[in-house]
C-alpha cells in the first residue's frame, strides 16, 4: 500500500548547487554558508514537528504514531481553506491549530484515555490505526495528487545566501510557537501542572492535579502543534497525503535524540537532523542522508538512551 | 543444589505450569483441526452451498496472502509475544528473507530453496545484532520498539540507495529456465496459484510446530518468565539476555521465510514493498488480533484481518477505504478485545452464561487455548 518516506521535497535549489560544485573536492565557503542556512531553516521545522511529539511522549508516555497524519490534516486544512475560500494562508494557520486541538482531544477521549494503563504497545497500535484512518480520509477526500498553494513568495538574499521566504516565515512561526508553548509551560498554573505530571504521574495525582484532564489537554496541545507544523509546510512545499510520514520518522529520531520530554532537546535534535539532512543530501548519493540519520539515531539510542539533553523525564 | 537437581525441579515446574494452563493436547488438537481445514479449504472454494460459494468472496490468492502474514506473525510472536519485547521492525527480517532469496537467485543463480535458508540465516544474524545492541543497553518498551523500527528503516534506505542491492526499482524474479530446469517444486515457481498455497501452508505448519515446541519446552517457560517480570526472571537465575537473543534469532529466521515466499510468489520486490512501514504492522497485526503469545492466535488473527480488508478493497470502489477498515480494526481490537480473537468463543459462552437460559454450565467451558 502506497506509503513513501522519500517525499520530503528537497529544498529546490540544492540540486543546482550540487551540479555546480560536483568537481570541486572541497566545499566553497559560500556553498557551506548556503547549506548552513538551509539546514537551520529545515531544522527549525523539524524541531517544531518534534515538539508536539515530545510533549505527548514526556507527559503521557505515549508514542503518537498519528502525529504525522495530524500534520497532514493541518496541511490540507490550510491548502483547502486557501484554495476553496480564498482565505490567506497565514490566516488559516490558526484554524488548523484549533481544528487539530479538537481532533486531538476527541481522539484522546475516545481511544487513548481508556488504555493509558495498558501495555505500551497498545497505544502504539491504536495511534497507528488512527494514522491509517486520518491519512485514508484525506486520500479519499482530496485524492493522492500533490497539491500546491502556488504562493511563489520568492526569496531574499543576505550576504550572498538565499533564504526562501516561505521557509523563513515557517521558521519564524515555529520559533514563536516554541516560545509561546515554553512560556505557557513555565508561567501558567496549567503549564506547571503539565510539567508536574510529566515528572511523576502518581505524585501529581496526590497533590491534587487532575491527571486525566492534563492528559487530554496534553494530547490536544500535542495535536495542535502537529497541526501547526503541518500548516506551515504548504508555504514552501507541495503537499500530498503521505508527506507526514517522512517528517514523522525523523521526528521520532529527534525526540529520542534530544531526550524524551525535553523541549530544548527537541530543538537541538531538530537542528542536528536538519544539518544531516541538508549536508547529507548534498554529499551522499540517494537517500544516504536518511541512512546517516538512522545511524546517528541508533548510536545515540545505544550510548545515551535518555537522549542528549534528557534526564528530566525518565521512563 | 546440583545441576541435575535444578533441572528436575524445573521440569516439575514446567509440568505444573502446563497443566495449570490447559490440557497438553488441547492446543495440538485445535491446530490439527485448523490445518486439516486449511488443507481442503481451496478445494471447496468453488462448491456451492445454498446458492453461495466461498469462492465469490475470497480467492486462492487471498488465502495465500493470508497464510504469508500468518507465517510472519507466527515468527513475530515467538519473540514479541513470548518474551514481551515488542518489535515494530520485523519488516527488516521479512525483507532480508525476500532479498536474500532473490539476490542470490539473480546474481549467482542459486536455487531459491537454498537462497531462502541463507536469507533467513542473514536475517537471523541481523536479529542477533539488533538484540545484542539493544538488550546489552537494556532498551525496553517504546525505546526498543523505536530502535527496531529504525533498524528496519535503515535497511529500506540502504537497499533504496545502493544499486548493487537492486536500488529503488528492486528485482524482477527470473523465469525458472534461467536458473533451473522448469517450473515446479525444485524451481520454487509454478504456473498456478494452488501449489504456492500448499507450500506456504507447509511453511506455516513448520513454523507453528516449532513455535508450539518452544512454548511447551523449558525454553518457553523462560521466555514467558521474561515477559511477566524480567527482573524477577533474572533474579532466579534465568540468563535473560541470552534467552532474549534466542527469541529474536528464531523469530527473525521464520519471519524471513515468509519474506522469501513473498519474493517467489510475486514477480517483483522493491524496498518499498518489503521494508515499508506498513509491513511492520501487517506482520504483527495477525498476532495482536488473534491473541499475543498464543500459538493459535496468529493463524486465527490472519484469517480475521486479511480477508476482511480484501473484501473491503474489492466491494467498495474507493481508494483507501480498505485502510480505513484496517485502522478501525486496529483501534477496535486493542480497545475492546485485548485478549484477541481466540478469546471470543469463551467470551460468547460467558455472555450466554450471564444472559442466556442456563447459568450453571458457563464456568466449565473456560478451558480454551492458553
Amino acid at each position: 500500500m502506497g506509503f513513501s518516506f522519500d517525499s520530503v521535497a528537497a529544498l529546490p535549489s540544492i540540486g543546482g548547487l550540487a551540479t555546480e560544485s560536483a568537481t570541486v573536492a572541497f566545499i566553497q565557503p559560500s556553498t557551506a554558508l548556503q547549506l548552513l542556512a538551509f539546514a537551520v531553516l529545515l531544522g527549525g521545522i523539524y524541531g517544531l514537528v518534534a515538539l508536539g511529539l515530545t510533549m505527548i511522549f514526556g507527559v503521557m508516555d505515549v508514542i503518537n504514531f498519528a502525529h504525522g497524519a495530524m500534520m497532514v490534516v493541518g496541511m490540507y486544512t490550510v491548502w483547502w481553506t486557501a484554495t476553496a475560500f480564498g482565505l490567506h494562508p497565514i490566516l488559516s494557520i490558526p484554524l488548523a491549530v484549533l481544528g487539530l486541538f479538537a481532533i486531538g482531544v476527541l481522539v484522546h477521549l475516545t481511544t487513548i484515555s481508556s488504555i493509558m494503563d495498558a501495555p505500551q504497545e497498545n497505544q502504539l497500535i491504536v495511534t497507528f490505526g488512527i494514522m491509517l484512518i486520518l491519512i485514508s480520509a484525506i486520500e479519499i477526500t482530496f485524492s493522492t495528487d500533490p497539491q500546491s498553494l502556488g504562493l511563489g513568495l520568492g526569496s531574499v538574499a543576505i550576504a550572498g545566501v538565499f533564504l526562501p521566504l516561505g521557509q523563513l516565515y515557517a521558521l519564524l512561526i515555529s520559533i514563536s510557537a516554541v516560545v509561546v508553548v515554553w512560556l505557557f509551560l513555565q508561567r501558567t498554573q496549567l503549564g506547571r501542572a503539565i510539567r508536574g505530571t510529566a515528572d511523576d504521574r502518581t505524585a501529581a495525582q496526590y497533590v491534587g492535579i487532575n491527571v486525566p484532564r492534563i492528559d487530554y489537554l496534553t494530547f490536544g496541545i500535542g495535536a495542535a502543534l502537529a497541526g501547526l507544523a503541518g500548516a506551515v509546510i504548504p508555504l514552501f512545499q507541495q503537499i500530498n497525503p503521505y508527506l507526514g510520514d517522512s517528517y514523522l520518522i525523523n521526528a521520532f529520531v529527534i525526540v529520542v535524540l534530544g531526550g524524551l520530554g525535553s523541549f530544548p532537546g527537541a530543538l537541538l535534535g531538530g537542528l542536528i537532523v536538519g544539518f544531516v539532512h541538508v549536508f547529507g543530501q548534498y554529499f551522499l548519493p540517494g537517500s544516504g542522508y536518511q541512512i546517516s540519520i538512522f545511524l546517528i539515531f541508533i548510536l545515540v539510542l545505544l550510548l545515551k538512551p535518555e537522549g542528549l539533553l534528557g534526564g528530566g523525564v525518565s521512563e | 543444589m546440583s545441576n541435575a537437581d535444578v533441572s528436575s525441579r524445573l521440569d516439575q515446574a514446567r509440568r505444573q505450569y502446563r497443566t495449570f494452563q490447559s490440557k497438553w493436547y488441547a492446543t495440538p488438537a485445535i491446530l490439527a483441526g485448523i490445518f486439516g481445514l486449511l488443507l481442503v479449504l481451496p478445494l471447496v472454494l468453488d462448491l456451492y452451498f445454498f446458492g453461495f460459494s466461498l469462492g465469490s468472496w475470497i480467492s486462492v490468492h487471498v488465502l495465500v496472502i493470508t497464510l504469508v502474514w500468518a507465517t510472519a506473525a507466527q515468527g513475530w510472536n515467538v519473540m514479541s509475544g513470548y518474551t514481551g519485547q515488542f518489535s515494530f521492525g520485523h519488516a527488516a527480517f521479512f525483507g532480508l528473507g525476500a532479498y536474500g532469496t532473490i539476490l542470490l537467485l539473480n546474481t549467482a543463480g542459486l536455487n531459491p530453496w537454498l537462497g531462502m535458508l541463507i536469507g533467513a540465516t542473514v536475517a537471523s544474524l541481523y536479529g542477533l545484532l539488533i538484540g545484542v545492541l539493544c538488550f546489552r543497553y537494556d532498551l525496553r518498551g517504546h525505546y526498543f520498539a523505536l530502535a527496531t523500527l529504525a533498524f528496519a528503516e535503515l535497511l529500506r534506505h540502504t537497499f533504496n540507495t545502493f544499486s548493487q542491492l537492486g536500488g529503488a526499482s528492486g528485482y524482477f524474479k527470473p523465469l525458472p529456465r534461467s536458473y533451473g530446469a522448469e517450473f515446479g517444486f525444485a524451481a520454487f515457481q509454478f504456473r498456478e496459484t494452488l501449489p504456492y498455497y500448499y507450500i506456504i501452508l507447509g511453511f506455516l505448519v513448520v513454523v507453528t510446530a516449532v513455535s508450539l515446541a518452544i512454548k511447551q519446552s523449558r525454553l518457553g517457560l523462560y521466555l514467558f518468565a521474561i515477559r511477566e517480570d524480567e527482573s524477577a526472571a533474572a533474579a532466579v537465575g534465568i540468563p535473560t539476555f541470552r534467552y532474549k537473543l534466542v527469541g529474536i534469532g528464531v523469530s527473525a529466521f521464520f519471519t524471513a521465510w515468509a519474506g522469501a515466499f513473498w519474493a517467489m510468489y510475486f514477480d517483483t520486490i522493491r524496498p518499498d514493498t518489503v521494508y515499508e512501514l506498513l509491513v511492520n504492522v501487517e506482520i504483527l497485526l495477525p498476532a495482536i488480533v488473534g491473541g499475543v503469545g498464543t500459538v493459535i492466535g496468529p493463524i486465527v488473527g490472519a484469517f480475521v484481518v486479511i480477508p476482511l480488508s480484501e473484501v473491503a478493497r474489492q466491494s467498495v470502489d474507493i481508494t483507501g477505504f480498505d485502510r480505513v477498515i484496517y485502522g478501525l480494526l486496529l483501534v477496535g481490537i486493542v480497545l475492546y478485545s485485548p485478549q484477541g480473537a481466540i478469546s471470543w468463543p469463551r467470551r460468547a459462552v460467558e455472555l450466554l452464561g450471564a444472559y442466556g437460559p442456563s447459568k450453571r454450565n458457563a464456568s466449565a467451558t473456560a478451558d480454551d487455548d492458553e
